[in-house]
């Protein structure tokens, strides 16, 4: 028997791409929305059945709004039946809020109360409440743009609490900071990217230890962490910045793989089908496949570049937001399919999700765009009110989208 | 037999009042606790930071969650004198307490609200529980709050007395109590609608007259650190009337800013010069010692030295900017105070960082002005 290499290559591609595929499985509709843009960032509730007009005068499908205090930016995660969501209010915006409500009927399950250690300041559109709290099913992490970090139980009791501004003084940034923590293998990862003390670090997730601190280049940087799984089944955490793209291992903080780019510092990468989706020169793809190295480039593409809001992937397209301006790509070339401006769009800040193949975006006048999503074109078929600003990104659990608006939090679901 | 039990009385009454004493030590009211949860408490006063105190605290928090054995009044009271990081913690306990039994004690919360001696932050988040669903109650504390010794509640206070139309005499009044910049400026542009001056910057406790010298060398942004002869002759006492600068000797002016906000607009002054260094200095005379705050807003690299110590350095460019953004506390003597600003100007070439500028100004510890001899 002659050995094939042909073949050898098309069965091993064949196997990768099986594996590819399954580590990059969409968000089932029932399960959790445990941090910002989901279960493995991908933004996408493939089997949630999501009403396509909601709001309005006549509030249609409007499950609930529970009025929560002072004001965010940041979005809402969803662990069990609680919907879990962050504010800052008070002078200066000092106080720290971290509220827990029932996702059945609006009401507020716990709620826990800090004052701001670092400083508070931030641009006036901005919060306090910036950063999105993730969970890892036993705790609940808020994080704000003071550098403030809390860490409570499943009833909300605090568990550990850190004034990183405390402990490094000069981290901080008065536009405003708003990466978002992750949480992996026990670890909470948060990325303080500035120009005084400029880090990544590990924070044990029992006890609050610091695990491990990188250095970070001293510049702002408002992108988040994001977890992607390897081939070989390794969790390691991704990092950008405008210098930078970097691999970390969670527990240890040993970096996995580092390469020089100019990525962007607002919108975060993410990975789907074996690929690894960087806003960087517009947007950049790099394979994965490649176990222990740096990945290698499949594709760049300039038309496809993100602002503020984070690409995400559905079927074989990656779609990206500029300004007002939705733009479609071919997952495996990079290659453009098609743009729609969407015209009656102010600035939109939120990442949007996707539901049954139609795309959520809200602009911060509270609009919510409703976009189907097609091969050869996105058609807005529904622009909805909710009548508040709207700057974090949405979660999807069950028939559900929960909303966090700028001073509420909206359940939208079918009647 | 009698004599026997009148013995275990006696001890059990000094055990009892020998333990009591220790509780009110730590809480003031309510009974006693066991020692592991008395150390738990203290465990979380005197935190300060870093891992040896988080861990030492996260041991602690469970160990008062388990026990369940300390009061919502308790944990509350023990914000007094605790460090700021402790009141973090002490906080997450007092709102997990109140989650579970704290509507219920709305008479003993009430009563400590009214209570000006017990912790601010702690008062504040009382409130909060108080009035959340009662906006009549709410209504009717604040309008005895104007003066509330909590920075919070104060802040409060005023915005709820803002809220309606009010003459002269109150708004004085109520100038008198604000602290926060934004609520001064506002009350004195409602006095100013009724015809009422009030000189702004010097009700903030701006710094308005300056002596400016610069520009000096700060291209590739390297120089932030770089010692300059007027630093070290500044701190000597033996300053130079004129320095080599950048490209040329540069002498001292005077600049007095008419600004309502105190800003030292270097840009205009100096003509928009980029990768540069200007040192602003300024006499500073006060009636007495006293503790004080120097509180600076600076969109550009600075340092900040009062009579020869650096109390602030910032290396930071364009990130925003605002009335006391960098707040420290300083040491004023009776007599002259001598302060020096270095403000370091990089050489972006962005739009919105042409921003060349800076307002300082001396207060207490609450923010109300203190003011040089003579203004």
């Amino acid at each position: 028997m002659r050995f094939n290499i042909h073949k050898f290559y098309k069965t091993t591609l064949f196997a990768l791409g099986l594996t590819a595929a399954t580590l990059s499985q969409p968000h089932a509709a029932h399960a959790d929305w445990p941090m910002f843009r989901g279960p493995n960032a991908g933004s996408v509730g493939i089997d949630a059945k999501l009403p396509i007009k909601f709001g309005g005068d006549e509030k249609e499908n409007i499950a609930w709004r529970t009025e929560l205090p002072g004001r965010s930016v940041g979005g809402v995660i969803v662990v069990g039946d609680q919907a879990i969501t962050t504010s800052s209010s008070g002078m200066d915006q000092r106080r720290l809020h971290l509220i827990s409500v029932n996702s059945k009927d609006g009401s507020i399950r716990w709620q826990q109360e800090f004052v701001a250690r670092g400083r508070p300041f931030c641009h006036p559109t901005s919060a306090n409440a910036a950063p999105t709290p993730a969970s890892d099913g036993k705790h609940v992490f808020a994080f704000y743009s003071s550098n403030d970090i809390a860490c409570v139980d499943l009833e909300g009791n605090l568990v550990w609490y850190r004034s990183l501004s405390t402990d490094f003084p000069k981290a901080g940034n008065d536009v405003g900071m708003s990466s978002s923590p992750v949480v992996l293998d026990g670890v909470c990862v948060v990325q303080i990217e500035c120009q005084g003390d400029s880090f990544a670090a590990g924070l044990n997730a029992e006890d609050g230890k610091v695990l491990w601190k990188l250095d970070r280049p001293k510049q702002a940087n408002w992108s988040s962490p994001t977890i992607v799984k390897m081939l070989d089944g390794t969790q390691v955490v991704i990092m950008q910045s405008s210098e930078d793209l970097l691999a970390v291992e969670p527990k240890t903080g040993k970096v996995f793989w580092e390469m020089k780019l100019r990525c962007s510092t607002i919108p975060s990468s993410f990975a789907a089908e074996g690929k690894l989706f960087v806003p960087a020169g517009g947007l950049t793809a790099f394979d994965l496949s490649s176990v222990g190295a740096s990945p290698s480039k499949l594709w760049d593409n300039n038309k496809l570049s993100a602002n503020a809001c984070s690409p995400l992937v559905v079927g074989k397209s990656v779609y990206t937001i500029s300004r007002t301006v939705l733009a479609c790509g071919d997952l495996f070339s990079g290659e453009s399919k098609w743009q729609t401006r969407l015209a009656d769009a102010k600035s939109i800040w939120a990442s949007p999700v996707v539901a049954a193949n139609n795309l959520y975006v809200f602009s911060d006048d509270g609009r919510c765009f409703v976009v189907e999503l097609g091969d050869k074109e996105g058609k807005v078929v529904a622009t909805n009110e909710l009548g508040e600003a709207v700057l974090g990104s949405p979660a999807i659990s069950g028939n559900a989208m929960y909303v966090r608006g700028v001073s509420s939090l909206w359940k939208i679901a079918e009647k | 037999m009698q004599v026997r039990l009148k013995t275990q009385t006696i001890r059990r009454a000094a055990i009892f009042a020998i333990g009591f004493s220790i509780f009110a030590t730590n809480f003031d009211s309510g009974d006693v606790r066991a020692d592991g949860s008395l150390d738990s408490i203290k465990v979380l006063q005197t935190l300060t930071s870093g891992d040896d105190g988080t861990l030492a605290a996260s041991k602690a928090i469970k160990q008062l969650n388990k026990a369940n054995d300390v009061t919502l009044i308790q944990s509350l009271t023990a914000m007094k004198g605790a460090t700021p990081v402790g009141r973090n913690w002490l906080l997450g306990l007092a709102n997990s307490l109140y989650g579970k039994s704290g509507k219920s004690q709305t008479a003993e919360l009430t009563k400590f609200l009214a209570d000006a001696n017990q912790n601010g932050e702690a008062r504040y988040l009382v409130f909060q529980w108080l009035t959340s669903n009662n906006a009549v109650l709410r209504k009717e504390l604040l309008a005895k709050m104007n003066q509330d010794s909590s920075p919070e509640l104060r802040f409060l206070a005023i915005d709820e007395a803002m809220k309606i139309k009010l003459e002269d005499k109150e708004l004085s009044m109520l100038l008198d109590a604000a602290r926060h910049p934004s609520q001064v400026v506002s009350i004195i542009e409602k006095l100013k609608e009724l015809g009422v001056i009030i000189d702004q910057s010097k009700q903030l406790g701006f710094v308005h007259e300056w002596r400016l010298i610069g520009p000096f060398d700060n291209v590739g942004t390297v120089n932030f650190d770089k010692v300059f002869p007027v630093e070290t002759d500044w701190a000597k006492g033996t300053v130079k009337d004129e320095y080599q600068g950048k490209t040329e000797a540069v002498k001292w002016k005077q600049h007095t800013t008419a600004e309502l906000e105190g800003v030292v607009d270097l840009a205009v002054l100096y003509e928009k010069e980029k990768g540069c260094i200007i040192y602003a200095a300024a006499e500073f005379e006060s009636d007495k010692d006293q503790d004080a705050e120097v509180r600076l807003g600076c969109i550009n690299g600075n340092k900040i030295w009062v009579n020869a110590k650096l109390v602030t350095s910032n290396e930071v460019y364009h990130t925003g900017t605002q009335i006391d953004q960098y707040a420290e506390p300083i040491r004023l003597k009776a007599g002259k105070n001598q302060i020096l600003v270095k403000v370091c100007q990089n050489e972006q070439k962005e739009q919105w960082a042409q921003d060349y500028k800076f307002q300082l100004r001396i207060c207490d510890s609450t923010g109300k002005a203190i003011l040089t001899k003579g203004r």
